[in-house]
């Protein structure tokens, strides 16, 4: 029963890549020639580094949608807001750099006439606190967001939908002048993160290594979590939500610390994306991007933390290629992705994988008590 | 007493003006012209235009096209027509016989073509056209200036149409209340006048009425008690304009929300494509416009009349195609039925993207939408108005279907009880295909109508998705009307909500009440209630 | 609710009436059950049985009535999750377990320990908690099945796994829907024996419509005949009724 094999064979070896590409990656790129067979470019681990990005946020969905049936379609607002966070602080580092030369102001602060720095952005010339707020304020939003409506069991579908309408809400409100945070063109033109330059390549390297450590840390707290008994309760929400109500649990109580979690997960992944690509603004909270996010799940595997990495990493690898090479089929590709896989692939690509090594193993299987060709794993109790 | 004296000079204007025989007054401004002086010219026009000359018209037309001749020697004028002939300028009958080398041209400097352009105003103010004299008046309204008075007064003299005399009454107290001239009395009574309009222009005329340097106290305080009249009449219009406004918008809400809330609302599919089936049903029109011009431009005024069946079938085909290949497939798994829709959404974009371009396309409006007209204090744009009827016409459609023909008695015995449905024979599979293309082919006649007011673009299904599931979840699902509630609801509130907080806040709003709405009831504004919902 | 102890019985239910949009599922029921008693409770659909569980559990408020747990606690303003932390387990009429479960994990996640988010989180298992899932399924007889995947099992065992996760719970009071509904005979037969068992140290509510089953069990019976009691009694007398026999059994 309580088995808490917190990480199988496949989390294991998931962990050892992302320990060893931390530490290879950034000697490859730093320490080899430019010419040399070893050599990966700049170009290269920033990109790979933004899939990490992407990995992380993808493990957060994972986290609330394949082990507790909230099918989030908001996600990408906890990852933006988190990149603002991040983005304030590195806008702070600018300081006098700017095109106007204010110690004090942001040059879009300047341009819209601001005398003093509104208090939203106060404590952001601190890392630290960037960083916390990297994590509070989207795990704020999610708490209270969730409280309300887990409480009232908005469930299912319904649940999609205000997620969508809450990131539809805030890309509306960040697009403002207003709000103070540089409105439509968003915040950019970094200089510096911690005293280093955040072009350089050292800097990079080192993003790459923080990002696969972040991805690290992030699977081994929601492997850890979906271990517990806590994570088995989320399963039975997810499978049977009245019947864990019936069993005394406090299912909203459950689904708001899951959520919660998978929010601040997302900002930390938005957080480590910003500074990497030297931009954010509204466009992140665009609902397509949520709904994307979940795509990679999808593919990779929901409910299974390393398969959505590993979706994330495929898709955005070949949305990079494919956006490159066929400009006019990526959408073709993506929707097409979209429809085959939940058709005949609804336990993504782990899924098949585990369906087709469950084929080959002799008899009938002792440890594993799942017959595979029942297992249609993940169908989310709608309503 | 000033009032008598207007009423005594209008009398005698009248007379004047009844008596169009006696030729005198027309000959003794006539001869002015013959003086060949710039100050006798000016002259003769006052005169002539005081004489009400049936040629007047045609004289003043003259002069000031170089047209006006004069016989040096005989004191007669003479107009040449377009034609070249020669008409009498008193009479107005064909001068034979005249040699025009004899005759002078009447000239004009630039004070003479200024005084002519408010003569011929003043002459349209009698002009026998019933219309012109209208707008005449509603130009003498717009155009205040003390100059035209006279002419004013005069019309108002003959004038016995009611909405003609009423219009000049207004454009009486316009001229009598900024000219800053005049007795007392007649500026309350323009006040007064200007109250009963009631409108932006009387506001800012009682204004300066009020504001004229030498006007009593008592002209002061009707002028003020006057402008607060008409603010509240105004922020009255201005509510209901909003209202209006919202109602627009609410249709547009509806009209894009309708065929969710068939196939989310009574199937429970949740259809991201639907806003292609929107974006489908504009390029139906576009290609059917396109085809129309090219090969029947007699009748390319009903190419928008024509295009709501064809979209109704593309749409509703295409839909058939989704839910054959795909979504009945996911039946029972409404999450999974969202991400493929989404899929379907973005092939469906990409595809019209790849056969038309990412650009715009240009959809024309046909005559009958085109323009716009008053209602009191509303303005109502056509285009407009024909989509809220054109709204509420398919929701009626829509009701009609569903209660009252077999397919939508079958379409709701599927919904309710799929296992009892299928045992008394009706094909569920065929039903939930036809109820879906029915949901889509009211999203593409929908496309139909937006392609009137927004642009034609692959894009232009994504900015309707999240509005209609909003509309459809906040009515309650499973409730057209519940959904007719919501969509103008939502839409009058937003228009409401813009004057205070901006669009984009007011957007924001909207969004947030209904988040927290549906914390508040999940179920919607009408949710059906009972075991059976639940289950 | 402010008087401590308003009865003596396990539950109690008077006047409760609920309605769906006009239908009136309950009009009026009363129910008064012992402590450590076993009902059955009889009726043909629409009867108001299930609405019934659904009051007594806090999924559906009564519109009217008053329902009294152990004395003193009103079950209106309770919802699921407190009621069932107050003694009260539910079986539904389609067995529910979960099914991405193992047979014995379903059985811990139901058994008495501290509900909490955090605690669950962070808490670690009691000592005796390994002894006393075992000791449930070997109760429930799925012993042999315990690694098995929950959704794995037979439409019996299902029944029978939930019927050990109420166990688990060891709720004051069992309601019981339909436990035998599409059971095979010798499955209908070790049901019955199975909730005698439990009968002994818990009180239990069965709602059945299967009359050999009922007779089996052998104890008091509720007919309910559209929202409000009908007759009560030992099942001979009760079927003997023929008001009971024109509404129900007669058909």
């Amino acid at each position: 029963m309580q088995n808490h094999r917190t990480f199988g064979p496949r989390g294991l070896v998931f962990l050892a890549v992302l320990l060893a590409a931390a530490a290879l990656v950034p000697a490859s790129s730093l320490l080899t020639p430019a010419g040399s067979a070893l050599h990966l470019s700049t170009y290269a681990v920033t990109l790979v580094g933004k899939y990490l990005c992407y990995a992380l946020l993808a493990l957060s969905l994972d986290l609330v949608w394949g082990y507790c049936g909230i099918l989030c379609l908001g996600q990408g607002a906890f990852f933006a807001l988190g990149g603002y966070a991040m983005g304030m602080y590195l806008m702070r580092q600018i300081g006098a750099r700017g095109s106007y030369a204010n110690p004090d102001l942001p040059d879009f602060m300047v341009f819209l006439n601001y005398h003093s720095l509104p208090w939203t952005w106060w404590g952001f010339s601190s890392f630290p606190y960037a960083v916390l707020m990297a994590l509070a304020v989207p795990g704020a939003l999610a708490l209270v967001f969730g409280y309300f409506a887990f409480r009232s069991r908005v469930t299912g579908v319904y649940l999609s939908i205000i997620t969508q309408a809450l990131t539809y809400a805030l890309l509306l409100a960040f697009f403002r002048n207003e709000m103070g945070f540089g409105g439509n063109n968003g915040l950019t033109d970094f200089k510096d993160i911690l005293g280093h330059d955040v072009r350089s390549d050292g800097t990079r390297a080192a993003l790459f290594a923080t990002s696969c450590v972040a991805l690290a840390l992030g699977y081994v707290v929601a492997a850890a979590v979906t271990g517990s008994k806590f994570g088995q309760v989320t399963v039975a929400i997810r499978d049977a939500e009245s019947r864990v109500r019936f069993l005394g649990y406090r299912v909203e109580h459950y689904k708001t610390l899951v959520f919660t979690l998978s929010a601040m997960m997302a900002g930390m992944a938005g957080a480590l994306y910003v500074p990497q690509v030297g931009i954010i603004n509204p466009g992140e909270f665009a609902p397509a991007n949520s709904i994307e996010a979940v795509i990679w799940v999808a593919v990779g595997g929901r409910g299974t933390l390393v398969g959505a990495a590993l979706g994330a990493v495929l898709v955005n690898w070949g949305k990079t290629y494919f956006t490159g090479a066929f400009p006019e089929y990526w959408l073709f590709l993506l929707g097409g992705l979209f429809v085959l896989v939940t058709l005949f692939l609804p336990q993504g690509i782990l899924g098949l994988v585990d369906r087709l090594t469950a084929r080959r193993r002799p008899g009938p299987p002792a440890e594993r008590p799942v017959a595979p060709e029942e297992q249609v794993l993940p169908r989310p109790v709608a309503e | 007493m000033p009032r008598t004296a207007i009423v005594a000079a209008l009398l005698a204007l009248l007379c004047a003006a009844a008596a169009p025989a006696h030729a005198a007054p027309v000959d003794d401004a006539l001869a002015h012209f013959t003086a060949d002086k710039f100050p006798e010219t000016d002259r003769g026009i006052d005169e002539l235009v005081a004489s009400g000359a049936p040629t007047a018209p045609a004289v003043l037309g003259a002069l000031g096209d170089g047209r006006l001749l004069f016989d040096p020697g005989s004191h007669r004028v003479y107009y040449a027509e377009a034609s070249g002939a020669l008409d009498d300028a008193a009479t107005g009958a064909r001068a034979d016989g005249v040699a025009q080398g004899a005759l002078k041209k009447v000239r004009l400097n630039n004070g003479i073509r200024s005084k002519l352009a408010a003569a011929l105003g003043g002459l349209d103010l009698l002009s026998p056209d019933r219309a012109k004299r209208l707008a005449a008046a509603d130009t003498a309204f717009h155009t205040p200036d003390p100059k035209s008075l006279a002419a004013i007064d005069a019309a108002l003299g003959r004038e016995t149409d009611p909405a003609a005399k009423a219009a000049l009454l207004q454009a009486r107290a316009a001229v009598v209340a900024t000219s800053g001239a005049g007795p007392e009395a007649d500026r309350l009574g323009a006040i007064a006048t200007l109250t009963a309009r009631g409108d932006g222009d009387a506001l800012n005329y009682v204004n300066q009425a009020a504001a004229a340097p030498d006007a009593s106290p008592a002209v002061k305080n009707a002028a003020s008690a006057a402008a607060s009249s008409i603010r509240f009449t105004l922020s009255l219009w201005q509510a209901l304009q909003n209202a209006w406004y919202g109602l627009s918008l609410g249709s547009v809400l509806l009209l894009a929300a309708i065929g969710l809330a068939i196939t989310f609302g009574v199937m429970g599919v949740i259809n991201m494509a639907h806003g292609e089936m929107v974006m489908i049903g504009a390029y139906t029109t576009y290609l059917l416009q396109d085809l129309v011009a090219a090969h029947a431009p007699a009748w390319s005024e009903a190419s928008l009349p024509i295009a709501v069946p064809a979209a109704f079938l593309v749409a509703g085909a295409i839909g058939v195609g989704i839910e054959r290949t795909v979504i009945r497939f996911l039946y029972g798994r409404p999450l999974e039925t969202l991400l493929a829709t989404w899929g379907v959404s973005l092939i469906l974009q990409q595809a019209v993207r790849t056969a038309f371009g990412p650009d715009n396309r240009p959809v024309s409006a046909p005559r009958f939408m085109a323009g716009s007209f008053h209602l009191g204090g509303l303005e109502i744009t056509a285009g407009r108005m024909w989509i809220v009827v054109f709204t509420l016409a398919v929701f009626a459609a829509l009701q009609v279907v569903l209660r009252a023909t077999p397919f939508g008695l079958r379409m709701r015995a599927v919904t309710q009880n799929r296992r009892m449905a299928s045992a008394m024979g009706i094909s569920t599979g065929r039903i939930d295909a036809l109820a879906f293309g029915l949901g889509s082919g009211i999203a593409g006649i929908a496309g139909v109508a937006l392609s009137q007011i927004d642009n034609v673009s692959p894009n232009l299904g994504q900015s309707y998705i999240i509005d209609s599931f909003m509309v459809v979840v906040f009515g309650g699902v499973g409730n057209l009307w519940g959904t007719l509630v919501a969509a103008l609801g939502l839409g009058i509130a937003d228009k409401f909500l813009e004057p205070f907080a901006g669009a984009v806040l007011a957007k924001i709003a909207i969004l947030v009440f209904i988040v927290l709405f549906i914390q508040k009831r999940p179920r919607g504004l009408f949710a059906l209630k009972g075991r059976a919902v639940e289950a | 609710m402010t008087d401590p102890v308003l009865t003596s019985s396990l539950l109690y239910l008077d006047d409760v009436r609920v309605s769906f949009d006009g239908y009136k599922a309950l009009r009026g029921l009363s129910l008064v059950l012992a402590p450590n008693e076993m009902r059955a409770i009889i009726g043909p659909n629409g009867a108001g049985k299930t609405t019934m569980m659904d009051v007594i559990t806090g999924k559906t408020r009564p519109d009217e009535g008053t329902v009294f747990f152990g004395g003193s606690v009103d079950l209106t303003k309770r919802d699921e999750a407190e009621i069932a932390e107050l003694g009260i387990g539910r079986k539904f009429q389609k067995p529910t377990v979960f099914e991405n479960h193992s047979v014995d994990t379903n059985v811990a996640l139901a058994l008495k320990a501290p509900r909490g988010a955090f605690a669950t989180l962070f808490g670690r298992a009691a000592r005796d908690a390994r002894e006393k899932v075992d000791g449930i399924l070997r109760r429930i007889r799925l012993w042999d099945h315990r690694a098995r995947r929950a959704g794995d099992l037979s439409h019996g065992q299902k029944q029978w796994l939930e019927i050990g996760m109420l166990l688990a719970q060891d709720p004051k009071l069992l309601l019981v829907d339909e436990p035998v509904a599409g059971m095979t005979d010798s499955e209908t037969a070790t049901t019955a024996e199975l909730l005698r068992e439990i009968a002994r140290d818990h009180a239990v509510v069965v709602v059945e419509h299967d009359m050999a089953f009922v007779r089996d069990l052998g104890v008091k019976v509720t007919v309910l005949h559209e929202g409000a009691v009908l007759a009560e009694g030992p099942l001979d007398r009760v079927s003997a009724d023929p008001r009971v026999v024109e509404v129900y059994l007669g058909r």
